[in-house]
């Protein structure tokens, strides 16, 4: 019955125009609820974004004397393109944010896994572990950054307890500022990672776990053959997430060293933002935004298409 | 293969208790069915012969062993779950060859038991295909398959035709007992369906309210069941089984029923009933089969007279509802000689009468 009547409504609608039909259907009420979401999302999503391209093809800074929407008379056909492409900081600094994801992520991943691993069981302090486990990634990233600036000082509670002297410095150290800044991340982010995979595990049937047991699986061979590819799903999402997350990184970077020693840690987010602030370069900024925005959703998607395959 | 004993075992959680001191003892290559209402603690008694719940007291024992401190994955233990607990992801082949793969087997090895217990549980046509395809009765036998190919020392089944279609489950119940002889396995099947463990198990246990009720074969529980509750789960039909209070006048002992009936006792049942003076209450019983109609076979055999209500076909024979004030008694009407409505007497045959202890449910007398 409603399979013979379904196409029938819906050929009459491609018929009539878009408005006549919300309104005859009358979901002009529902229309008008949306509405003021819709006006929203085009204030905050779609104009930006157009700003954003058409900045990104002109020469114009706020400095230029001209108010933005005039920026098409310092139209210059992309070459912030280019000189993105051969800028040696931009590529310094995508490179440290890449190394500070392919670093981060992966040990988020299987300090995560290990700590879900473990609380799938029941055990007496259970609820209390677990939220203790939760706490950091309450915390406000800025005031982790803040917490890791004051363990991380040459005076500070962590060269203290490894027996290090003052001058054992980490964040204005060319190599350790890195390692600092990864350290802050990971204690941070691990908890996310955590609570998403142990999800994914309990929704793992109990059952098949108990049967792959009694056929004599040990946890590990189990762990493999069962868990891991029924969490397919949810490892993808973890990691997808905690990747584009982890390429935005600002506050601790920010806080704990500013860039620095030099640019030894200006990340993509702190150089856009030391060219926005410092240098008042929004064209470019612009360009570099867009960009990275084009970057990061082909890499979600990359990653999401993952997850459709069988 | 080994036997089983189960001594003395007591399982708790918090206050409740599921399993109340229960013994059993299987021998080696028996087929055993745990039978009961559901909630009735068969479950958590199979679960503590597979080590999936700890014992709070009390032993289980393999051939003498207790493997209360051997971890689950060592114990060697088949187990059919309920709902199969196939692995859905993997093909039918992984799933077949997920025991042997994980114990290291030879790559050759693997691959000529699999091919063979898929052909002896016929799923050989389908053992390249994603185990989620399956149909249901399919799933059945690889969970068997699955089981059985690690040739385990005892072999669970945990209501394993329950999810099935009426047709296949009878052929499943048969299956499985060829099954029973070919692997030669103590088995130890739980199931809430008496009809299924009186045809399948050689010995019964029948647990309520995680007491063990009776343990035997399945004869000696039908014939002689040692309670109420057994006299009442088991046989289909059920057993008549009317209450009421025993009164002597003149000589004479009578069941003053609560339905307002009453049964003028004699013979055998009689001495059944008096042979504990403490009662006062009782609880009548007689299995439908033995209730007749027609000439007093016997002089001990007591008279009654009921209405006839309703007759109901059961296959060939017909059953009647006879009604007595406001005790209803089922019996068949084996000659098809009653009609709805009628006033007839029938007869229920003293030695095949049972007489029970309506306060504590225990039987009186006995065969």
């Amino acid at each position: 019955m409603t399979d013979q009547t379904a196409p029938e409504i819906s050929n009459t609608h491609a018929k009539a125009g878009y408005w006549t039909r919300v309104a005859r259907d009358g979901q002009k009420m529902g229309f008008w609820f949306v509405l003021p979401t819709l006006l929203l999302l085009v204030f905050i999503v779609v104009f930006p974004l157009l700003m954003q391209l058409y900045l990104s093809f002109t020469w114009w800074t706020p400095l230029e004397g001209i108010p933005w929407y005039q920026a098409w008379e310092v139209f210059n056909w992309g070459e912030n393109y280019w000189y993105m492409v051969t800028d040696p900081r931009f590529w310094g600094a995508l490179w440290r944010t890449v190394l500070i994801m392919i670093v981060a992520v992966p040990a988020q991943f299987f300090l995560g896994m290990a700590l879900a691993y473990l609380f799938i069981d029941q055990f007496p302090g259970r609820k209390l572990f677990y939220s203790i486990m939760l706490t950091p990634m309450m915390i406000v990233p800025a005031v982790v950054g803040l917490m890791f600036f004051l363990l991380f000082q040459g005076t500070g509670p962590i060269n203290d307890h490894l027996g290090l002297p003052p001058e054992f410095s980490w964040l204005t150290d060319v190599n350790r500022a890195m390692i600092s800044v990864i350290i802050a991340d990971i204690w941070q982010w691990t908890p996310l990672m955590f609570l998403i995979l142990l999800a994914g595990m309990l929704g793992v049937p109990s059952d098949q776990l108990l049967a792959a047991r009694l056929l004599g699986g040990s946890n590990w061979q189990n762990f493999v053959k069962i868990i891991l590819p029924r969490m397919k799903t949810v490892i993808i999402i973890a990691l997808v997430l905690r990747a584009v997350e982890c390429f935005k990184i600002f506050d601790l970077v920010f806080i704990m060293t500013n860039g620095g020693p030099g640019v030894q840690t200006e990340t993509i987010s702190v150089f856009l933002y030391n060219q926005t602030f410092g240098e008042l370069e929004w064209a470019y900024v612009a360009t570099m935004g867009l960009s990275i925005l084009i970057a990061l959703s082909m890499l979600a998607m990359k990653g999401l298409s993952l997850m459709a395959k069988k | 293969m080994s036997s089983i004993q189960i001594q003395n075992v007591t399982k708790r959680f918090g206050d409740f208790t599921a399993v109340d001191d229960i013994s059993i003892d299987i021998e080696e290559g028996e087929f055993v069915a745990l039978l009961g209402p559901s909630g009735c603690g068969k479950t958590t008694t199979m679960n503590m012969i597979a080590g999936l719940e700890d014992v709070t007291e009390g032993a289980i024992r393999f051939d003498g062993q207790d493997l209360s401190r051997i971890r689950i994955q060592d114990r060697n233990i088949g187990f059919v779950f309920q709902n199969y607990a196939i692995f859905t992801h993997l093909s039918v082949y992984k799933n077949l060859s997920y025991g042997l793969e994980v114990k290291k087997v030879d790559r050759s090895e693997i691959d000529r038991r699999v091919r063979a217990m898929a052909d002896r549980m016929s799923i050989a046509h389908r053992l390249d295909q994603p185990a989620s395809s399956l149909s249901v009765n399919e799933m059945q036998k690889l969970a068997i398959g699955r089981s059985a190919i690690v040739e385990p020392r005892i072999f669970l089944l945990d209501e394993p035709l329950s999810n099935l279609d009426a047709g296949f489950r009878a052929y499943m119940r048969a299956e499985l007992k060829v099954l029973q002889h070919e692997f030669g396995q103590t088995m130890i099947y739980v199931t809430h369906d008496q009809i299924e463990a009186m045809s399948l198990a050689d010995k019964i246990a029948i647990i309520d309210q995680g007491k063990l009720m009776q343990y035997g074969a399945p004869l000696d529980i039908y014939n002689d069941p040692q309670n109420r509750f057994v006299a009442n789960f088991v046989g289909s039909p059920r057993m008549n089984l009317v209450d009421g209070e025993l009164r002597e006048e003149r000589g004479e002992l009578h069941l003053m029923l609560h339905g307002g009936a009453e049964i003028p006792l004699a013979g055998k049942v009689r001495a059944d009933f008096t042979s504990d003076a403490r009662v006062h209450s009782g609880s009548f019983g007689i299995r439908p089969q033995d209730i007749y109609f027609g000439d007093q076979r016997c002089p001990t055999d007591i008279t009654m007279h009921g209405k006839v209500e309703v007759l109901e076909r059961v296959g060939p024979k017909r059953l009647a509802y006879l009604q007595v004030q406001e005790t209803m008694f089922l019996a068949f009407d084996d000659q098809a000689q009653l009609e709805v409505g009628d006033d007839v007497p029938f007869f229920l045959p003293s030695d095949a009468s049972m007489a029970f202890d309506l306060d504590s449910g225990r039987r009186l007398g006995g065969r």
